[in-house]
């Protein structure tokens, strides 16, 4: 228990160092996004699913920034401790993959949670300004459960992407072409049922589409797939990652690049 | 020293190691006893790195067993883990931490919540106490070289493995190194270690291993194998010079008005100086010269398997 906590506390304090590009940057984002798409393309959008463009934008970008900054955490983590060289430290040391698994993935989740509600923050206000009235929660435990879910997901896969890259280069490639695509296509910015036929058919394979609807129908009671499904995808998910965490422990190196 | 019947610190027996076809450790074999400072010599690429990243559990072995303190390394990993403190022998450069941080987390990893006063124990004694606040990247190669040292006692190992720890490190630091070594020695910890400075090895090991291309080709006591391995140097200063001197088969050379011969250490100085036809009053000085361990592992390594 002591080496969990101690290797989340390492996760967490390694973020809080450096704040400007791990909390400022992303603020930065969300408040541009929330700005250009939100308030100022989003007035001459027709409301989603009888809400406002900004209302539907502000889980949406929640859920992107969310697991943008969960995988950041664990990759990048990984990746410098493997340029240092203190990822030996890590296999030397009487840990087993499931104190690696979990205390990265927690740690992940704390900094994606950090920056997923400081997106919430920004929204609000810009919601209010626009509409002088305040966005409410409208269903906490589910907001609080896709938070708290998502952000271990995408913390599990930062894990994997770390552990099995030999280059920084390959996790950005990890990020630029995989990660980005299923978040943008996983209706962060649009309502699936913009899409035309195929493309919905094609948007209802990606994984995030489910984790983005489920944070949005916590907040806004509004989603294009059924809570079910999102609470399926995302209990499957966890287990799918966390099984692919253990091999990639198992099987890749902690060797210094 | 013998310790025969106590159990191990360090029990190898014939490991192997391949790196897909390429068989960088060949069946090595060898103890370390409680207590005991043993090094493991050998040229670059002998195995030697190999040996520790598969003690410390970083590489996995390919064949043979390893245990520590009875402790089998592959059946009871995390036990064996706890057993033994690593320093790698390429530096550290963790970026984002102060020197206390670091060893606070390397604690925690092994279970120990609150270790202030153990790493303040190290800190004063690798001198690093004053430093305690600055990261890595402010330290210099000697003082990351410590901390690396540090960071492999914080739980009080029962075996230490240094894995070359003076490679680039001044004479005072090396000294002050060794000086410490000696200490956790007195403390009762087991050191396993390697070193291309011969010398200290040869005045800090009880006993030394001599690995060349994976294969243990020697082990045993250092004195011993000095002993048997190297030659003994004689150096005679004479009242006259006579040319059969000069003939003698262990003649080395001529310098300063000394003769210098080799002996191998079944050879008498008597018998030599009988061969000289030498008495007593016909010599001015004489002086002997032991043998050294670098002689001895020139010759190790040039033994046939």
């Amino acid at each position: 228990m002591i080496a969990f906590y101690t290797l989340l506390r390492k996760e967490v304090k390694r973020f809080l160092k450096v704040m400007m590009q791990t909390i400022v940057t992303p603020f930065m984002s969300s408040f541009l996004y929330l700005l250009v798409f939100g308030v100022s393309l989003g007035s001459k959008v027709d409301n989603l699913h009888q809400v406002p463009y900004l209302a539907f934008l502000i889980p949406g970008l929640m859920m992107m920034s969310l697991m943008n900054n969960a995988f950041q955490n664990s990759s990048s983590s990984i990746a410098v401790s493997k340029f240092s060289g203190d990822l030996e430290d890590l296999r030397v040391a009487p840990l087993t993959p499931h104190h690696l698994l979990l205390s990265m993935g927690l740690g992940a989740v704390v900094r994606g949670a950090v920056v997923a509600i400081i997106t919430y923050i920004v929204g609000i206000i810009f919601y209010y300004l626009q509409f002088q009235e305040i966005l409410t929660v409208k269903h906490p435990l589910i907001l609080i459960y896709f938070i708290l879910a998502g952000g271990f997901l995408f913390g599990l896969l930062g894990v994997c992407a770390g552990f099995w890259a030999r280059s920084i280069e390959h996790i950005a490639a990890f990020s630029n072409f995989i990660l980005l695509p299923l978040l943008y296509l996983g209706g962060v910015f649009v309502s699936i049922e913009s899409l035309p036929e195929w493309a919905q058919k094609f948007s209802q394979l990606n994984p995030v589409l489910y984790l983005i609807n489920g944070l949005r129908f916590g907040v806004l009671s509004v989603s294009d797939v059924s809570l079910e499904n999102s609470l399926l995808v995302s209990l499957l998910g966890i287990l799918i990652m966390y099984l692919l965490g253990l091999l990639a422990i198992k099987k890749a190196s902690f060797n210094r690049w | 020293m013998t310790h025969k019947s106590e159990l191990a610190a360090l029990e190898i027996e014939n490991l192997t190691k391949c790196y897909g076809t390429f068989e960088a450790v060949k069946k090595v074999s060898f103890n370390i006893f409680p207590g005991e400072v043993f090094a493991l010599l050998g040229p670059n690429g002998a195995g030697k790195t190999s040996i520790i990243s598969i003690i410390s559990t970083l590489e996995k072995l390919t064949s043979g067993s390893v245990k520590i303190f009875g402790v089998d390394i592959e059946k009871e990993t995390m036990q064996s883990k706890r057993l033994i403190g690593v320093v790698h022998q390429e530096i550290v450069n963790s970026g984002f931490f102060d020197v206390t941080e670091i060893l606070d987390f390397m604690s925690g990893y092994y279970g120990i919540y609150k270790n202030s006063e153990r790493i303040n124990y190290i800190l004063h004694k690798l001198g690093l106490y004053e430093h305690r606040q600055k990261k890595v990247k402010q330290l210099s190669g000697g003082m990351k070289r410590r901390l690396m040292v540090a960071k492999a006692l914080v739980h009080s190992p029962k075996l230490l493995l240094l894995d070359e720890p003076t490679a680039g490190v001044d004479i005072q630091l090396r000294e002050d190194l060794w000086n410490f070594v000696r200490e956790l020695q007195s403390e009762g910890m087991s050191v396993l270690l390697t070193t291309h400075y011969l010398q200290e090895a040869q005045e800090l090991c009880q006993r030394i291993g001599i690995l060349d291309k994976g294969q243990l080709k020697l082990v045993g006591q250092t004195k011993e194998i000095i002993k048997q391995f190297s030659l003994r140097k004689i150096l005679i200063k004479t009242k006259t010079e006579e040319s059969h001197y000069e003939a003698n088969a262990f003649f080395e050379k001529k310098d300063q008005g000394y003769y210098s011969y080799f002996l191998p250490d079944n050879n008498y100085l008597g018998k030599l100086l009988q061969e000289l036809s030498l008495k007593a009053e016909d010599i001015l000085d004489i002086q002997t010269q032991e043998g050294s361990l670098e002689m001895a592992f020139k010759k190790a390594i040039e033994m046939k398997s």
